[in-house]
């Protein structure tokens, strides 16, 4: 039997070796698995991340971005997408990844403050210089002939936080009464004339491709466009009243485990509630959660009301349930 | 002033000296009307393009998420639109008839039809690295005393760490006999030659395995619950707690050099070690009609070293193909209180010719033109040859073998035809003749005369 014990001990040399090279590894991959309209924001997140994370323990971090509807990246991961982190535009398709992929525990969204969620935005209006239609509010754009470019509430967190916001909008103009709210929803709706899987390509269809009358998405999406489109052509509308939308963040427990990357990503999401973090939030149009900051950067966040979807619509499960399920609001509103 | 206004107030200005007095018309008021017309139709057509647009992107999204079916002569597969989840449906069914023309011994029946073989296949990939394969057979006579033994012929998963390194864990033939590593698909013969019977077949355990120096090498070595010459198994019950160990390197060193009629060349040398402890007599071994030709006597065991080690190689070159092996099979037996160590020999050599031009190869051969009354294709038609002996060791007698029912050696000449129609069909004829070197029985003393016919399909 020494032939077996010799291959007996070829095979813990083998078991030896591997383990070795991957606990010697210095350069760390993370994934984060975002929404649509965050790529610039964890270009220039990821970069100051990177040095932070050398300087203070030696390692090596390259943080790799997937973009896309906020739903269909929470599908990914459940379906097998091995994010470190996800840093989505709902905390429902957190909760989606927690129910379904069983990959993070139920109350993810006790475990860093403020709900998990650094930063803030809200839904505004983009329109054409010299804003041709006369847009100043959301009655404005239930008007005939206004040509709305929101994304798809199906696949966009974006376009949710948009229906959501017209809803609210509509409540608080009609004493809480759902059915005109359902009503103003409605023609708001007959107002699009293309709908976007999601917030980048919102932007596409109304910039690039020249159609419609007004952008209605992130806040954060209508100062990038205004920036990069240097010639002037567009202008910002704030509505009166708007949606606080509250995108969340978290580490993919079961992956980080998996992969061992669990110091880091934590770190990583740390990172965005730190003085530097919430700075870089602000820069890319992202209403930051550290006072100080938001005082900072207090003359580039126009002001307006903002209402909570847990105040008006008893949370995100509600919510969904009640507007975007099969059969609900949004579709009895479609196929009218 | 725009584009537009450039285009329409020229047209506005013509227009009405054409069609109606001047003092009827008010241009810049139609004009503006004209103007709002035509970005109205513009938004339309920026509309529609851009639905269609998204339309493309979403029937692109789809297609990337839609499973793919296909159906074609490699049998049914499901797969994941990135192949990282493969289901195959496969399978095969071989319907032999054998005849015995020279044997007119009272009592002996051995004329008969059978399904040698009946074998649906599942096998696929998980996550991307794991490949699985489930084999299943139900051939004539099978024996359900024997658990899954005869029943499942392959399970193992195998996980793809990389080329070169790779694990397979289940139930799988053993890395040994060359030929008993082709498929039954794929044979030559209807039968295997001799080498094969004193080589492992099936047995559960772990291998690793990998090809090295761009495929040149490729290596195989697995710890195994271990089984009796020519025998398959899964499960200990009857045997012994000692574990076998297989390994086998096998080299194509010209595979990828530019000599095309070096490239076929493969060569390689295999071998078993283990402690094996039978309760009952180990099995026997049959003639090339799969008659028996030697048993050992009842009161006999295994019981100690049993070693094998089988040089063999091959050659591919256009439509000729030669395969040769060699096996010795030493194995310590017991009859009561005496021990022998016996070692068993054998060999083969077997060619073949497409007369029909096909690439000869060591796996599945695909006609050049299919087999249709139709069109006038003849399939591929392939001419076989094969010698093959066996020498059993002298010290086998009395003791450990009986001198009337065992020969002490054998040896088979055949020649063959296969018709492969298609990918799916291939029809057999052999005939094979073998002389026994002694044996009083009236199949070892006259010889066998073997005519064996197979129709097979595949998918």
């Amino acid at each position: 039997m020494k032939l077996i014990t010799h291959l007996n001990k070829l095979f813990l040399l083998a078991g030896l070796a591997v383990f070795a090279s991957a606990a010697s590894a210095k350069d760390i991959k993370l994934l984060n698995v975002s929404y649509d309209p965050t790529r610039e924001l964890y270009q220039d997140f990821n970069t100051a991340f990177a040095k932070h994370w050398q300087a203070k323990t030696g390692d090596k971090v390259t943080v790799q971005q997937s973009h896309g509807g906020s739903g269909k990246q929470a599908r990914s991961v459940i379906d097998g997408l091995e994010a470190d982190v996800v840093t989505l535009a709902l905390a429902y398709d957190v909760d989606a990844i927690a129910e379904k992929g069983r990959l993070l525990p139920a109350d993810w969204q006790k475990r860093l403050p403020q709900n998990s969620s650094p930063y803030t935005s809200t839904i505004v209006f983009l329109v054409r210089k010299g804003n041709p239609k006369g847009i100043k509010d959301w009655n404005d754009l239930v008007k005939p002939g206004i040509g709305i470019i929101p994304a798809n509430p199906k696949t966009s967190g974006a376009a949710r936080w948009t229906y959501l916001a017209a809803w609210g909008y509509a409540l608080r103009q009609n004493n809480g009464d759902e059915a005109k709210a359902k009503e103003f929803v409605a023609n708001f709706y007959k107002n699009v004339p293309v709908f976007d899987t999601g917030a980048r390509g919102a932007t596409t269809t109304f910039i690039q491709r020249g159609i419609g009358d007004v952008l209605v998405g992130w806040e954060n999406e209508a100062f990038l466009a205004l920036k990069e489109q240097s010639a002037g052509g567009y202008e910002l509308v704030v509505p009166s009243v708007s949606i606080l939308a509250e995108p969340p963040v978290t580490v993919v427990d079961k992956v980080v485990k998996r992969r061992g990357t669990a110091d880091v990503a934590k770190g990583y999401l740390d990172y965005l509630y730190s003085d530097e973090g919430q700075e870089i939030a602000a820069r890319n149009y992202y209403r930051p959660r550290s006072a100080a900051v938001a005082a900072k950067f207090a003359d580039k966040f126009p002001k307006l009301q903002f209402f909570t979807i847990d105040e008006v619509f008893g949370g995100w499960q509600k919510a969904t349930k009640a507007h975007f399920a099969d059969g609900g609001h949004f579709d009895q509103i479609q196929r009218k | 002033m725009n584009w537009k206004l450039l285009v329409v107030l020229p047209a506005l200005a013509v227009a009405p000296t054409l069609t109606q007095p001047a003092a009827a018309q008010t241009p810049g008021s139609d004009a503006q009307k004209l103007l709002q017309r035509i970005d109205e139709l513009e938004q339309k057509v920026k509309i529609l393009e851009r639905n269609r647009e998204l339309d493309g992107e979403d029937a692109a999204t789809k297609a990337k998420a839609t499973p793919v079916v296909t159906a074609g002569s490699g049998g049914f597969s499901l797969n994941a639109p990135d192949k990282s989840y493969i289901l195959k449906v496969r399978g095969y069914v071989q319907t032999d008839a054998r005849f015995f023309p020279g044997d007119h011994s009272a009592g002996t029946v051995n004329d008969t039809f059978l399904i040698r073989r009946l074998r649906p296949i599942l096998e696929g990939t998980v996550a991307e690295k794991y490949d699985y394969r489930i084999m299943l057979d139900f051939p004539s006579a099978v024996a359900t005393a024997g658990g899954n033994n005869p029943l499942v012929q392959d399970a193992y998963v195998t996980a793809k760490f990389s080329p070169a390194f790779q694990v397979q864990v289940g139930k799988f033939k053993q890395p040994v006999g060359l030929e008993r590593l082709q498929s039954g698909a794929n044979m030559l013969f209807i039968e295997r030659a001799y080498p094969t019977q004193l080589l492992p077949n099936r047995d559960l355990g772990i291998q690793i395995q990998g090809d090295l120096f761009d495929g040149t090498l490729s290596y195989q070595a697995g710890i195994f619950n271990g089984v009796q010459d020519g025998g398959s198994g899964d499960l200990e019950t009857g045997f012994d707690d000692e574990k076998d160990i297989a390994a086998r390197l096998f080299a194509n060193p010209f595979k990828n050099s530019s000599v095309d009629s070096l490239k076929g060349l493969g060569l390689g040398i295999s071998g078993t070690f283990g402690n094996q402890d039978s309760a009952a007599a180990p099995r026997g071994y049959t003639s090339a009609g799969q008659q028996a030709i030697y048993a050992y006597t009842a009161a006999t065991v295994a019981d100690g070293d049993h070693w094998r080690l089988s040089p063999q190689g091959y050659y591919y070159y256009g439509p000729f193909g030669i395969l040769g092996e060699y096996a010795v099979s030493n194995q310590k037996v017991r009859n009561g209180a005496t021990f022998g160590t016996l070692t068993h020999t054998a060999w083969q050599v077997a060619a073949s010719y497409f007369i029909t031009g096909e690439d000869n190869s060591f796996k599945a051969v695909t006609p050049q033109r299919t087999f249709s009354l139709g069109t006038g294709g003849w399939g591929a038609w392939e001419l076989t040859g094969r010698v093959s002996g066996i020498d059993f060791d002298d010290q086998s007698f009395p003791l450990f073998a009986a001198p009337a029912t065992a020969t002490t050696g054998a040896f088979t000449w055949g020649v063959g035809v296969n018709w492969h129609l298609n990918r799916n069909v291939k029809l057999t004829l052999n005939y094979e003749q073998t002389d026994f070197e002694s044996g009083t029985s009236p199949l070892l003393r006259n010889g066998e005369q073997a005519v064996f016919s197979r129709v097979q399909f595949s998918f």
